[in-house]
């Protein structure tokens, strides 16, 4: 096992354990509702009585949220094992192919969205010149589609643990 | 595993009954009744994995599709958590609660969570073999 090592550095032994998978679970589950709740609190904030700007946050604000969502979505629906095209057993039919293109679209759902966010951000909120207590909502945007691309990575990390585990296991 | 007793009945009934003091003293004292779902969130909270640790078999390692299931209700459960903390620090935000009811909605929600999983850990039937 250890020849076909990359990297010069071993993975700490409790990253492979099922406790520090199923934390790295709940943790992006739990980054996911902070960010739905991020901007969840931006609309709820806007309609209320202590925004007394005339900005108010529109169905175009939750559009980068909303290509987050999907491309995380997608992401992690795939079956990480597929990706390898070098174990001869999986990619007889192209479906390594397949897997590399639809994460290629998850990845840019994703990075779409972070950068819509950027977008809604700066074209709504800079560029006019919004006071601070509403700028508090551009800012949740971007904030929100960050915890979206913190909470993939944080499943996918662990996603991948599993692998190892399962693979100690069969040692 | 302790053994659990009269002893951890009781007290954890007790710090039940604190939890939900606390959670409806802060919808009654300011007479905003948002709070009230915080209890609803902590209480929805475990049956997603409930869900999905029946829907999967666990010491399936062949096929990864079990443990696909159980990663969903894991993902549900950790979502439903941090609601129950993040709906209060909401409404105060936008002025519908005010902050010592966030306050004592939060504290009283994690008591509740924390005695349904105490509950959980202390009473689960013993599976080892």
């Amino acid at each position: 096992m250890s020849e076909d090592r990359l990297w010069k550095f071993n993975k700490p032994a409790w990253l492979n354990s099922v406790w520090a998978r199923n934390a790295g679970v709940y943790a992006a589950g739990g980054l996911f509702s902070l960010a739905f709740y991020t901007l969840l609190d931006s609309a709820v904030w806007s309609k209320s009585a202590r925004n007394a700007s005339s900005l108010h946050v529109t169905f175009l604000d939750w559009l980068p949220f909303v290509f987050s969502s999907l491309g995380m979505l997608i992401i992690n629906s795939v079956e990480k094992q597929r990706l390898a095209a070098d174990s001869f057993s999986y990619s007889g039919s192209g479906v390594a192919w397949k897997a590399r293109v639809v994460l290629f679209l998850g990845f840019a759902a994703l990075a779409g969205g972070m950068a819509g966010g950027v977008t809604v951000f700066v074209l709504r909120f800079v560029v006019p010149g919004v006071a601070w207590p509403a700028m508090g909502m551009g800012v949740e945007n971007v904030v929100a589609n960050a915890l979206v691309g913190l909470s993939s990575v944080v499943l996918w990390v662990s996603q991948n643990m599993e692998d190892e585990y399962s693979y100690n296991l069969a040692l | 595993m302790p053994a659990a007793g009269l002893k951890t009945i009781i007290a954890l009934s007790f710090v039940l009954a604190v939890g939900f003091l606390l959670v409806i003293l802060s919808c009654a004292l300011w007479h905003a009744y948002y709070p009230l779902l915080v209890v609803g969130t902590y209480v929805l909270a475990p049956v997603p994995n409930w869900i999905c640790s029946h829907c999967a078999n666990p010491d399936d390692f062949v096929e990864s599709s079990g443990a696909a299931v159980l990663d969903l209700g894991r993902f549900c459960t950790g979502f439903l958590v941090v609601m129950g903390v993040a709906l209060p620090v909401l409404l105060a935000h936008s002025g519908l609660i005010s902050i010592p009811a966030m306050a004592m909605s939060v504290v009283g929600g994690l008591l509740i969570y924390g005695t349904i999983i105490s509950f959980a850990m202390f009473f689960q039937e013993e599976q080892e073999f």
